[in-house]
């Protein structure tokens, strides 16, 4: 029984192995695995990945609140203090004249955590087999590329 | 985290953000709770060092929690502790002064960084291989395969987090999956 598209299937393999699936999809799933040599395949280097992925090490999470408590509660930065006075230096207009933005950073040091996406990634990471950075492209040109990739473009995301 | 009225009813993060706006300890502790596992995948993975990627993980709280007054919430939490611990990886590894290598020519057998020792025993050679062949795909690439996988992201999501459109984030993941079905024959 292979009445399951295989790019359907290859959408859905990380929940499968994951056990992320509903019941029937996961049934469908199967059958088509019965059937088909190539996704099998696929589902068994997933099934490697997610089994391997590394553990967490014991003990991390109450450092982190620790660590989180100790900030919020430092003397020498109390940043939560200094949340609340942004708030409200932000509802008067205070110190965020729109033509010297960059004075908004001097008065709340620390306090916006800003991602700058120019800087996060390496261009070369966009970059994939000699293909154009893949934001550049359209979603016809990324349809296109995936079905170079032999996965096909179909289906919504997990 | 579960809410005051006794309902058993466990909140939502949407919900834990807003507690801890509010100066809700606990709040925070259980967003810390529900996601520093994610949150330490995503630094290990990108600098295969367990004290590194601790760092890392207490760094993004602490960074995400100060500026929790302006998350705007366009993206969950999870979405944006994660790109947040993607992007603290990356600047210990700009601190670090190097870059990992990529290529799988120059991914030898010889690594000095220290690994949890999980890895060291999983009893599959086959995990251990495809693990070891993940390390060598490109950045993007190999967090959208660790995102989607072990994390059960959406594309939407992972793109998100890569700083990326989701079909870029699909065609990163889908080509990924080839390269690495590719070095395991």
């Amino acid at each position: 029984m292979r009445n399951m598209k295989c790019e359907t299937v290859r959408e859905w393999v990380p929940d499968y192995v994951s056990g992320r699936l509903a019941r029937l999809d996961d049934t469908s799933v199967r059958s088509h695995l019965k059937a088909c040599d190539e996704c099998r395949a696929e589902v068994e280097l997933a099934r490697l990945i997610f089994e391997s992925r590394v553990d967490v090490p014991d003990g991390l999470a109450n450092r982190v609140r620790d660590a989180v408590r100790y900030d919020r509660t430092s003397v020498s930065r109390p940043w939560w203090g200094i949340t609340a006075a942004a708030v409200a230096a932000l509802a008067l207009g205070i110190g965020f004249s729109s033509d010297r933005p960059e004075q908004s950073e001097s008065v709340i040091p620390g306090y916006a955590y800003e991602l700058d996406d120019e800087d996060l990634w390496l261009s070369d990471d966009g970059l994939i087999a000699g293909a154009p950075a893949l934001d550049a492209l359209s979603d016809e040109a990324l349809l296109q590329f995936l079905d170079e990739l032999d996965v096909g473009g179909a289906g919504g995301s997990a | 985290m579960r809410d005051d009225e006794g309902s058993g009813e466990v909140l939502p993060d949407e919900e834990l953000v807003e507690r801890g706006r509010a100066g809700d300890d606990a709040a925070l502790s259980e967003l810390v709770e529900r996601h520093h596992a994610a949150a330490y995948r995503v630094a290990f993975s990108m600098l295969q060092e367990d004290d590194a990627a601790q760092d890392v993980v207490q760094d993004a709280f602490i960074k995400a929690f100060r500026a929790l007054v302006g998350f705007r919430g366009e993206a969950s939490f999870r979405t944006w502790i994660l790109r947040i611990a993607g992007n603290e990886a990356r600047g210990a590894l700009r601190r670090r002064g190097r870059r990992r290598e990529t290529a799988l020519e120059d991914a030898g057998p010889v690594r000095s960084q220290q690994k949890p020792p999980d890895i060291e025993a999983v009893d599959a050679q086959e995990a251990g291989r495809a693990r070891k062949m993940m390390e060598t795909l490109p950045e993007k690439q190999k967090l959208s395969v660790a995102l989607r996988i072990e994390e059960g992201l959406s594309f939407k999501e992972i793109g998100e987090i890569i700083g990326s459109s989701e079909g870029a984030a699909r065609v990163n993941y889908f080509h990924g999956i080839r390269r690495l079905r590719e070095l395991l024959q």
